[in-house]
């Protein structure tokens, strides 16, 4: 298999890179030996739709014409799904350094926000998640959790795992099932965890992949703030673009804490979870590896182990998988894009991987990235099809088959 | 410490200029006025380039004016100029270890800025070999006898080229090979770029002539499973599995896979990549050699059963040939040299999965598609694809495991060409549309852009993208026709390109076993796993284990005429040893002053060179000179401090430290 890219180094670049002391460095050094394969922009889902995809940015860089690309809108069509960052024969960070820095210089020079995106990234500023609900609702889910789910601020004591639960599967509905699944899985395995509950804000993942440096900053200083507050052993989380931004930009500020992702964490656990569940669910089901969980963190079967231990599962694959995977087109912004591009006349991703999933013939397309949940139950909605099917995270899954 | 009288030693001190490289880095003259005032020291001179003729010359008629007994260069490496000093010293009369050298070019002059501060480290470095030289002995360098006899291994047209070399000169040589048969790689391929002349019409020839040669004993399907010795007298353990059939009473007649109990082939057929059949008893292909069949222990009814009724065995008749009774036997033979000529390994594109190789069937390998093109291959020669159907659009993507930082980061340098004469060959046995997706076409060496040229004009496709994504075409899933989606860089355009047939243009790789076979021959491997020559320049085909050259792509990739090339240079040098008839050793041994030595074996199994055993006798610990090579464990393991060595000795070593700091 291709070698992932190592999980192991601590940060990616400096916390004050730009663009014109990239090159001194040495992530700008490798940028230096591009062979202009083009395999960037041939991987690139939305490259056809690109002025500059990520093989003529490097060739503008190096020539020093940079203020030709950033008049370009097309970096804001980069959803961050690390396709060319994986495939670069010659190991170019594009989606962790590059590509987010010209993207803030794109969004700076852009003469008008795309509004969806503004609105957004302005909630998160000022509650704390892009929805724009209220702060204080964010624990409110608990209440509805089938086990309990303790709270730092009220139990205070030290715990084994903090859970880091994060915006959508706080507060839309369809996240909150995936909560609820994880609380009864931490349960039954007899997990001493706790949430940050109301004081915990969205880790701000998209704002660093859009690189709103100043909204990310923010978010940082305040999560840190209330991590040092509590004693724990690890950070868990089931939101994909959470785990991505605590295990990639926040250790430049200061982040050391073990970390991990509840797919993973929970695969650590299978044989003990493999008695409890009972249920046989009878259903095929195909995987969708998540970009930051697969491409950016290496972890392909921790997902499909876990559903292999589900009774009355079987596995199919849809063409594109593994490392291959298709985006769903939610990360970098374009969760809150998907107006922007409809007006750009491109194609929206998640019906793009819908189609495939579709053809495998599979009863569930089962997650791990609770933005999925949203693209792809919309993507079904919009797409004729004649065979029902469900869109699943695998901690439902489990969930499901889980023994009362 | 004892100091030698001066009438005794009379020590000649020369410093070198090496042009600007150390006269510009330090005080030559200052090292000079200082070495002078050193005890024993009779003469110290400067010289522009010592080296040189007269720089020798110089030497030499001051060792006779003025009855010089001691010689210390100051100058470069003595890897460089050791040699050419001690030989000039012996040509004066004196015993070449007389001569010292001290390094003030790559350990000095080189390697610092500080003029002062180099000057005063080469003084000091001078004042060391002065004290050490002082108490200097005279040597011999003892001459040890090569065998004749040469060990190839591997029977590729590297080792076919090398072992035909050595026989025509009238060696003795032993080729092992550990397939059934010798050709390698090359007997796999259709037609050879640049020219388009049929592989097997320039192979088979030499094959058979490996086969009949006298002076060669071919033993294919073996191994060489154990070495031991050093450069002359090497003892060598040649391993060879059971074929199942006796070698001389097979005539290759082949009437026995005629016969065999399964009417039809119906077993993947190795020599064809799996790509077509074979029976369990079977001869690689039709030009092998030997021409001798060989029975699949794995799927012969008689080994799986013991109820075959054996049509093969009678068919046979009474030249019985086939034994199933045969067990692996083992040769032991002395060679003097040794050729490593093992070859390559094409790079497994199940390493990239994007490709879809394994995945989807109209993926190939290029490897696999020279045996489609191949009259002899499993299709006649016709390209077919494995739904019978000939491609009418086929894609080729260059750079398969080569030039990537996930997978091999050299450039296999072969693929290019390979590509555009599958292109071209491809084009010709179907009239398909081929594309070919590049990120640069390399072609160098000769006739090989005007190749290049050739094939474009002949109207292929030549698209200068690396094929990012793989996929069957959403509009004809059914007769599994593929899309390719890649940028043309030089259009600044995303291409999807759809294809029947996809070609991987696979890179070279060190083989699976490369690390095994290192530790056997005593080898060093470069970075990226190949083989390491002893100097990229200038040595070429020397291994770092003296007697031992290489050949070939195991060294590192390369196309047909240079291997053949190099294998010519390894058997002109395996040759050049053979011929002197001895080798020199140097007497940097280490030697037992046997009445001190207690017998406690402590020293035994620390020697990296097996040269150390118990005499049984005495009692005593044993140094093969032969074997040693002066590393010095031994010496500093002693317990009773009963082992020394020659150019190292205690009072040597010390002096010249003394040396050292006293001027520090």
């Amino acid at each position: 298999m291709i070698a992932t890219i190592e999980p192991e180094l601590a940060t990616v670049c400096q916390r004050d890179t730009t663009l014109e002391t990239l090159l001194q460095q040495p992530e700008g050094r490798r940028i230096l030996s591009c062979i202009q394969c083009g395999i960037c922009a041939g991987t690139c889902p939305y490259g056809e739709y690109m002025d500059f995809p990520p093989r003529r940015i490097i060739s503008m860089l190096r020539r020093g014409l940079m203020e030709e690309v950033f008049q370009s809108d097309s970096m804001l069509r980069c959803v961050a799904c690390y396709a060319c960052m994986t495939k670069c024969p010659r190991g170019i960070r594009l989606s962790d350094v590059l590509l987010p820095l010209v993207k803030e210089q794109t969004l700076q020079r852009a003469p008008e926000m795309p509004a969806e995106l503004q609105r957004s990234l302005q909630n998160t500023l000022r509650y704390g998640n892009p929805m724009g609900e209220s702060s204080r609702k964010r624990a409110n889910w608990v209440t509805t959790s089938p086990v309990p789910v303790p709270i730092l601020a009220e139990i205070r004591r030290p715990v084994d795992v903090l859970w880091f639960v994060e915006c959508y599967t706080s507060y839309y509905p369809r996240g909150q099932d995936n909560s609820r699944a994880v609380a009864r899985l931490f349960n039954a395995l007899g997990i001493d965890f706790a949430i940050l509950g109301n004081e915990e804000k969205c880790a701000g993942d998209c704002g660093q992949l859009t690189w709103e440096s100043g909204l990310f900053e923010t978010l940082t200083d305040y999560n840190m703030e209330i991590l040092r507050k509590y004693k724990f052993n690890r950070l868990v989380t089931g939101d994909t673009h959470a785990y991505n931004a605590f295990r990639i930009r926040y250790p430049m500020y200061g982040f050391n804490y073990e970390l991990e992702h509840t797919t993973p964490f929970l695969t650590r656990h299978v044989e003990q979870l493999k008695p409890r569940l009972k249920k046989p669910l009878n259903v095929t089901v195909t995987y969708h590896d998540a970009c930051c969980l697969g491409r950016r963190a290496g972890f392909y079967e921790e997902g499909r182990t876990l559903l292999r231990a589900i009774p009355g599962v079987k596995l199919v694959e849809m063409v594109h998988n593994r490392m291959n995977s298709l985006c769903c087109g939610g990360g970098g912004g374009g969760m809150w894009l998907d107006t922007y591009f409809k007006q750009k006349g491109m194609d929206r991703l998640s019906e793009r991987r819908i189609k495939e999933a579709l053809a495998t013939g599979a009863d569930v397309l089962a997650i791990s990235c609770p933005y999925e949940v949203y693209r792809f139950e919309d993507a079904l909605k919009t797409l004729p099809h004649a065979r029902p099917m469900r869109v699943r995270d695998v901690v439902e899954l489990l969930a499901e088959s889980l023994e009362d | 410490m004892r100091t030698p009288r001066p009438d005794q030693v009379r020590i000649g001190f020369y410093i070198c200029h090496c042009g600007t490289n150390i006269a510009g880095a330090l005080d030559v003259g200052e090292v000079v006025n200082h070495v002078a005032g050193l005890p024993g020291v009779a003469l110290a001179r400067d010289y522009k380039y010592l080296c040189s003729d007269p720089g020798q010359e110089l030497i030499q008629h001051d060792i006779r004016d003025h009855g010089l007994n001691r010689i210390v260069v100051a100058a470069c490496s003595p890897l460089m100029h050791e040699r050419t000093f001690r030989r000039a010293v012996e040509e004066a009369g004196l015993n070449p270890f007389y001569c010292h050298m001290v390094n003030i070019r790559e350990h000095d002059a080189w390697v610092h800025t500080d003029r002062q501060e180099a000057t005063a480290k080469a003084k000091a470095l001078a004042t060391g070999a002065v004290r050490r030289v002082a108490l200097h002995k005279p040597l011999e360098t003892k001459k040890v006898p090569i065998h004749g006899e040469v060990l190839v291994v591997g029977g590729g047209i590297a080792g076919i080229h090398a072992a035909l070399i050595l026989a025509d000169a009238g060696k003795r040589v032993y080729l092992v090979e550990r397939e059934p048969t010798i050709g390698g790689h090359m007997a796999r391929f259709d037609k050879t770029f640049p020219t388009l002349d049929c592989a097997a019409c320039i192979l088979t020839p030499k094959m058979s002539a490996v086969g009949a040669h006298p002076n060669i004993t071919l033993w294919t399907y073996s191994e060489v499973t154990q070495v031991e010795g050093y450069v002359g007298n090497f003892n060598v353990t040649v391993t060879r599995k059971p074929r199942y059939v006796i070698e001389d009473a097979c005539t290759g007649c082949l009437q026995c896979i005629e016969a065999c109990i399964y009417h039809d082939a119906r077993f993947p057929d190795e020599f064809n990549l799996g790509l077509g059949k074979r029976k369990p008893i079977h001869l690689p292909f039709p030009q092998a050699t030997p021409p001798v069949v060989l029975i699949d222990p794995g799927t012969c009814i008689e080994f799986k059963t013991g109820k075959c009724k054996k049509t093969c065995v009678e068919a046979c008749a009474d030249r019985r040939a086939i034994d199933f009774q045969q067990r692996e036997e083992t040769r032991q033979i002395q060679v003097g040299t040794i050729i490593i000529a093992t070859g390559f390994q094409t790079f497994d594109p199940r390493r990239i999965p994007y490709y879809g190789y394994g995945v989807f069937p109209t993926v190939y390998t290029a490897l696999e598609v020279e045996r489609l093109l191949n009259a002899a291959g499993p299709t006649g020669g016709e390209v077919i694809l494995r739904n019978g159907k000939p491609p009418q659009r086929v894609g080729i993507v260059h750079c398969v495991g080569s030039r990537d930082e996930n997978t091999n980061r050299y450039c296999s340098r072969v693929c290019c060409l390979y590509s555009l004469k599958l292109a071209h060959l491809i084009k010709e046995h179907t009239g398909a549309e081929v594309y070919n997706f590049y990120i640069d076409i390399r072609t160098p060496g000769k006739g090989m852009e005007e190749f290049y040229n050739r094939v474009a004009e002949e109207g292929m496709h030549l698209v200068r993208g690396k094929v990012a994504d793989v996929y069957p075409d959403p509009a004809d899933p059914a007769n599994g026709r593929l899309m390719l989606q890649v940028e043309d860089t030089l259009m600044g355009r995303i291409l999807k390109v759809p294809v029947d047939m996809l070609v991987l243009s696979v890179g070279l790789e060190p083989r699976a076993d490369t690390q095994e076979v290192r530790r056997k021959f005593n080898l060093c491997c470069g970075p990226e796993g190949f083989f390491l020559e002893r100097h990229p320049k200038l040595a070429p085909v020397s291994s770092y284990a003296e007697g031992v050259f290489l050949a070939g792509c195991c060294q590192g990739p390369k196309d047909i005429p240079d291997t053949v090339a190099q294998a010519g240079a390894a058997a002109a040098q395996a040759l050049a040893l053979i011929v002197r008839g001895y080798t020199e050793q140097e007497p940097n041994t280490a030697y037992v002053r046997e009445e001190d030595c207690s017998g406690c074996k402590s020293c035994i199994p620390l020697c990296p060179y097996t040269a150390i055993s118990l005499a049984a006798d005495k009692q005593k610990a044993f140094i093969n000179e032969a074997l040693c090579k002066g590393c010095g464990v031994c010496v500093a393991a002693c317990p009773s401090g009963s082992i020394g060595q020659n150019l190292f000795e205690d009072e040597q070593l010390l002096s010249e430290v003394e040396g050292v700091l006293t001027y520090a």
